[in-house]
């Protein structure tokens, strides 16, 4: 029988983190505060971090050392296995070795641990009592529930109210692990009472959770609050994911083509690339991807590439066939991933061309999704899906070349609470169009009438 | 009535949110902001809708441009200018530790 996984004993887990900033070709630029216009400062985030964080913020040492207690936790699910997708080579008939290291195995069944319980800890250690945090679909906020509770903090998750009706289950994992999970708006803060008063039925939103998780950390002196993605020190903690791969892939004598992750907020993708991107920036020969989501029209014409030119990435992406003639798309189009959160430094390599990005439609996704649990038996989170998809798209092109490429992906997260965005793919709620223009133009027509906000 | 129909059933379709992590109508996106919304609504709408011709009949061409022209901001910015506020409200805390 051929081996499919690659374990490490407990004793070979990394013991130091991977700070990428040592390794920069260019420095990473520093975020400006909204009020002066300068470089952020460390008192500018001491009102939500405590300092300890602060420092590895900024930090530019190359390696930080994982304090025992984080290790002893880690222990509980890492090192994580390294496994080969055979099930997916031979459906797709591809030369390609596909490789993914499975972060589904941690309690709440993705990376987000790896930070929580860092975050979890220092906070501990600098005195903090609770931490607070927003969350959508729950997958940080149950990171963060599971991790406060190991270090004795109390925990309170901001849901956007939309999310917290549409996923219960995410919020019993939450409160099972002994957090309070908040509907936001709330009227446990000025910025949910406000929003309330105007809009009583609001269903919320990330912007909104954000705010009353910040300003309930900052109203209460034994508070902090807690970030589970874009963050330099979030991405540190990540770093675990692919130091455990390149001593997974060194047992194996192989060294992959291509790495691969999806890219949200930045921290998956990070966890995996940024130790191959050190080895990038040295020399070594390695295409590294991330796939994010966007609204691609069609499978055949294959995904976007963004090659942006600047940090603000503001490099308008190619056209989308919307109206019926040549769309050109407002900046917003690439500038609204960076809303959503793409990590500086994400960004910053972008930039420096040490990786790219490729971008998948949801439909794509869900495919390749579920053709993934057909092949492998695990069914993926909708996040994973859009690695999945890019990986699929690369094996394929190695199957075309015919070359046995090594292909590495991180495995963010398994599918199990999101399985009605699965029920949503399979009934074909999420199929490309629906409504005919023409429809929609006679329908728009009748609301000349209608009050502008 | 056929109208308000379409409008309704436009308002019902589902895709999935980048930001939340789940699907969300489009009536959601419509108006995430309050009555604004979502800035990334054109991203996510623009292979099922004509999204900008839509939205620009339900904002007008001056809200249109504000939403969607600005500089979108970053997820840094947006946590500094929340706390910014947030030590607004609750007065700058001293006593941290």
């Amino acid at each position: 029988m051929e081996q499919i996984k690659v374990f490490l004993d407990e004793s070979e887990m990394p013991r130091q983190w991977y700070n990428i900033q040592a390794d920069l070709p260019t420095p990473l630029r520093p975020p400006l505060h909204p009020g002066t216009g300068q470089p952020i400062k460390a008192e500018d985030l001491a009102p939500v971090f405590p300092m300890n964080l602060i420092e590895q913020e900024v930090s530019t040492e190359r390696w930080i050392s994982i304090p025992e207690p984080v290790l002893e936790k880690y222990a509980l699910w890492r090192p994580t296995p390294l496994y080969r997708a055979r099930g997916l080579e031979k459906a797709l008939g591809t030369p390609a070795k596909i490789f993914y290291k499975n972060e589904g195995v941690s309690p709440p069944g993705s990376h987000k641990p790896n930070t929580a319980v860092a975050q979890a800890y220092y906070n501990k250690v600098f005195g903090i009592k609770r931490l607070s945090t927003e969350t959508g679909a729950g997958q940080w906020g149950s990171a963060l529930s599971m991790a406060c509770q190991m270090f004795g903090l109390q925990c309170r998750v901001f849901m956007v109210k939309v999310s917290y009706n549409q996923k219960p289950y995410r919020r019993s994992m939450m409160e099972t692990w002994g957090a309070e999970c908040i509907p936001s708006p709330s009227d446990r803060t000025q910025t949910g009472r406000k929003i309330l008063a105007e809009h009583p039925d609001s269903p919320g939103s990330l912007g909104i959770a954000i705010s009353e998780a910040i300003e309930d950390a900052v109203g209460d002196p034994h508070a902090r609050y807690s970030l589970g993605s874009v963050l330099n020190h979030v991405l540190l903690h990540q770093t675990i994911i692919g130091l455990e791969a390149q001593k997974q892939m060194e047992k194996l004598g192989l060294y992959p083509d291509v790495v691969m992750g999806c890219a949200g907020g930045g921290s998956n993708f990070a966890g995996l690339c940024l130790p191959f991107v050190r080895d990038k920036i040295h020399g070594r020969n390695v295409t590294i991807v991330a796939a994010e989501p966007t609204s691609c029209p069609t499978l055949t014409k294959g995904p976007f590439r963004y090659d942006f030119g600047d940090t603000a990435m503001t490099t308008p992406l190619l056209a989308m066939h919307t109206l019926g003639h040549d769309f050109v798309p407002a900046p917003i189009h690439a500038g609204g991933l960076r809303y959503h959160g793409m990590a500086p430094i994400v960004s910053h390599l972008l930039e420096e061309k040490l990786i790219e990005a490729r971008a998948f439609d949801q439909v794509e996704t869900f495919t390749a999704g579920v053709q993934w649990a057909r092949a492998e038996g695990f069914v993926p989170a909708p996040e994973t899906n859009h690695a999945i998809a890019a990986v699929v798209q690369e094996a394929l092109r190695a199957k075309e070349e015919g070359k046995e490429k090594v292909i590495l992906f991180n495995w963010s997260g398994h599918g199990y609470v999101d399985m009605s965005a699965y029920d949503a793919f399979l009934s074909g709620k999420l199929t490309r169009y629906e409504l005919p223009e023409e429809e929609i133009r006679r329908a728009l027509a009748a609301t000349d009438a209608f009050p502008k906000p | 009535m056929e109208n308000h129909d379409i409008l309704v059933r436009m308002d019902a379709l589902e895709t999935r949110c980048p930001k939340l992590g789940h699907q969300v109508p489009f009536g959601y996106c419509r108006k995430e902001s309050g009555a604004l919304p979502c800035s990334k609504a054109l991203v996510c709408w623009s292979h099922r809708l004509p999204v900008e011709l839509v939205l620009r009949k339900f904002l007008g061409d001056e809200a249109y441009e504000a939403v969607f022209n600005g500089t979108p901001k970053s997820r840094i910015q947006v946590l500094l200018e929340a706390i910014e506020a947030a030590k607004e409200r609750c007065g700058t805390a001293s006593d941290r530790p």
